[in-house]
């Protein structure tokens, strides 16, 4: 468990022990409310998936600001068992579910909230029925079409229609409809978001067609996230997207999405000044997060990540324009992934002006199963 | 927070996943290895306890022997955890410099001998203001950059100056030279051996020199787990600082003595296309530093292919058929990221669970 030091709320930021994961909550409710007013007029809604950021203090957020389908998205049941008994009462598990155990914490949760969940296969459908006519509850199912990303999923097209219709058949399960995840679609230029984004939603949309060829209704069609929100939500026939980087942002996304803010970065320390143009702070690889890229260090002139180790940040700097960071100063870290690092702690300091506002704890880490 | 505590005797088949576990007679075999390895030497183990975050498998390793009684933490949180956890000889190996982060530190002083390394006369001076006011003494020792250009003294004259500056000041004592380096790489024992020799020979140059100064140095702190065995052989090496060597990780496979005890438990969740089977196990819950790729265990004709944040893709050649459902072992590229990731140890014995431990210095990053 994090074990930093608590210091009084209204106390300066710079005070506050590092290394933290510290929310500039004004950036945050901005955030919040650029992707809630972009879903306020159309068809498709928001559906915040709060893997990203395991805080309620967030999710609520995303929620009192509207432009949502009135429900969140999570990626696993220790996640749901986090957020449903604190009131969110449509939790979509946007994930497999095939274990026994698993199948059986889902259908207790759905005794307790609308549960929806992803198929990819007709084995887990007769799975998923089994428990949910055993429990006495109905589960919502979405079948999970495989576009972009290549990891799981059933084919468009057909084999999409025939899992459907073995979902309609079955006890204890309403068919939802359609989802993918193509993953962050990160490149230069609309048009090319707009390619490529268009390429995974239109298998979805043409299955879509398919099923309801086939006599089927098809409620969600849930696609797209905060790298291509704009692009899918405006489209026809999609209902959701699954959206959470955008909240607290992070360096992967900030190049692509500059109408987001940095919300949420890393304050670190500086231990050691060894050589010039060189600092070695107490932010590293525990607190941040490297597992698919390096953080962007926001306060330095000139400034890059040399490595990070698993304590150290190792950061050289430009010291032409008088720029000399002595011990204990503090050094602002945005990390690549804000999922990756959310999940590293179990407190975000949120501050307002400058000042601590709260602490807010995140609540679902470590929730992986 | 993960609160997950299977009841003892489970099955592994049984246990949710992804699972952290950790197979006991391996690290035994880890605990018995440095134990044999430090019972005749002057120079002894001081486990650095970032890998391992618990008190209770520090307290193991001392039990199996081998160790001088003290653990290294990486951060001051850490330390709290060790101390309460009745393991009071605590070495720092890194730069506290903050008032905060040294009011604590003096705090843990009073109940345990408490070291910190410093490569500054600055970072000294602060401790010993804040060590006076607490009427406490933190005990100093000089970090040497040997090879890895992060934090420590660059030469011999700086490592005089700091030992001299902090002779004449309240509140510290000065009690050796620590190094870190990395020789990781050189994955053939003679090649470690040679690439140790000459690192380690930085630390030794700062000791001798201040030695020739006049001051005494109590306290050589170098080495780790891939230098283990190189350290107990270079004159005026007292302690090693090995942490990997415990739970183990693919990186550090050459050293066969070792063996892999921290592995994460998976479950195939879907085999979307011949020769291909998804496990529920990414990068959130094994931790994939600069992209370091785990492996599967024991399942021969299985492969990683790729890791995403929640989920695995493996090949399958077809010589181990995978179904949904099926669990499956993967072996760590690195240890530290992941024992971080988690709030308990499931030990497993013969993929029975014998016990839960927990991990409290999961997150002690302050």
């Amino acid at each position: 468990m994090e074990r930093p030091i608590f210091k009084p709320i209204g106390t300066a930021v710079e005070l506050l022990d590092t290394p933290s994961l510290i929310v500039d909550v004004a950036l945050l409710d901005q955030n919040i409310a650029t992707m809630a007013a972009f879903f306020a007029d159309k068809t498709a809604k928001l559906r915040p998936h709060v893997e990203a950021h395991r805080t309620p203090a967030i999710a609520h957020k995303q929620i009192a600001a509207g432009g949502h389908v009135g429900g969140i998205a999570v990626s696993t049941i220790g996640q749901a068992e986090v957020f449903v008994p604190i009131g969110f009462n449509d939790v979509f598990v946007a994930n497999l579910i095939v274990t026994p155990q698993k199948i059986t914490r889902l259908c207790a949760l759905a005794n307790q909230a609308k549960i929806s969940v992803a198929v990819d296969n007709a084995n887990n459908v007769s799975d998923l029925s089994e428990a949910a006519t055993a429990n006495g509850v109905t589960l919502d199912v979405v079948v999970y079409i495989n576009t972009r990303l290549g990891l799981y999923g059933v084919d468009a097209g057909q084999p999409a229609v025939e899992l459907a219709k073995a979902v309609v058949k079955t006890p204890g399960l309403d068919f939802a409809g359609l989802m993918t995840y193509e993953g962050p679609i990160l490149v230069d230029g609309p048009d090319e978001l707009a390619k490529q984004s268009i390429m995974a939603l239109q298998a979805v949309l043409d299955t879509r067609h398919d099923v309801e060829n086939a006599g089927i209704d098809v409620a969600v069609a849930s696609i797209g996230g905060t790298s291509n929100y704009e692009i899918v939500g405006a489209i026809d026939g999609v209902t959701e997207v699954q959206a959470g980087s955008y909240a607290l942002l992070d360096a992967r996304y900030a190049p692509h999405r500059p109408q987001f803010k940095a919300a949420g970065r890393v304050m670190a320390t500086v231990t050691s000044r060894p050589e010039p143009g060189y600092m070695v702070t107490d932010g590293g690889q525990k607190a941040i997060g490297a597992d698919t890229g390096s953080p962007s260090i926001d306060n330095l002139p000139n400034a890059s990540v040399k490595g990070l180790s698993a304590e150290h940040g190792s950061i050289f700097f430009d010291e032409t324009d008088g720029v000399n960071p002595k011990l204990g100063d503090k050094v602002w870290c945005t990390p690549w992934d804000i999922g990756t690092c959310a999940n590293l702690h179990d407190y975000m300091f949120a501050i307002r002006d400058g000042k601590l506002e709260a602490v807010w704890e995140v609540s679902a880490r470590g929730r992986y199963r | 927070m993960d609160n997950y505590t299977p009841e003892r005797g489970t099955s592994v088949s049984e246990l949710e996943t992804p699972c952290f576990i950790v197979e006991v007679d391996a690290l035994e075999n880890n605990l018995q290895v440095v134990a044999d390895t430090y019972r005749d030497t002057v120079c002894k183990m001081r486990e650095h306890t970032k890998n391992i975050k618990s008190p209770f498998l520090a307290k193991m390793q001392m039990e199996f022997g081998g160790t001088n009684g003290g653990v290294c933490t990486a951060k001051v949180a850490e330390a709290e955890v060790m101390v309460q956890g009745g393991v009071t000889d605590i070495l720092i190996p890194n730069q506290i410099v903050t008032t905060d982060k040294l009011n604590r530190l003096c705090a843990l002083a009073k109940h345990g001998d408490i070291k910190v390394c410093v490569d500054s006369k600055e970072n000294v001076q602060i401790i010993s203001d804040v060590a006076s006011r607490h009427g406490v003494e933190i005990g100093i020792l000089i970090e040497v950059d040997t090879a890895m250009g992060r934090a420590g003294v660059r030469g011999p004259e700086a490592g005089v100056e700091i030992a001299r500056f902090t002779l004449g000041l309240p509140g510290v004592r000065f009690r050796g030279v620590m190094s870190h380096q990395n020789v990781s790489d050189d994955k053939s024992k003679e090649g470690r051996h040679l690439r140790s020799l000459e690192t380690f020979a930085y630390c030794i140059q700062v000791k001798d020199a201040v030695e020739a100064a006049g001051i005494p140095v109590e306290i050589v702190s170098s080495g780790e787990t891939f230098s283990y065995d190189v350290a107990t052989q270079i004159e005026g090496v007292t302690e090693v600082e090995g942490g990997s060597y415990a739970l183990m990780s693919t990186g550090y496979e050459y050293m066969t003595e070792f063996q892999i005890a921290g592995k994460v438990l998976g479950t195939i969740v879907s085999t979307p296309r011949p020769g291909v089977a998804i496990g529920d196990i990414g990068t959130r819950s094994i931790a994939g530093p600069s992209g370091m790729i785990p492996r599967v265990d024991g399942l021969p004709g299985v492969e990683v292919e790729s890791i995403h944040e929640e989920h695995i893709v493996l090949t399958i050649d077809g010589t181990t058929p995978l179904h949904v459902g099926d669990k499956f072992k993967l072996l760590p590229a690195h240890q530290d990221m992941l024992v971080n990731r988690w709030d308990q140890y499931v030990a497993v014995r013969n993929d029975v669970v014998e016990d839960v431990w927990d991990i409290p210095g999961r997150g002690c990053y302050h």
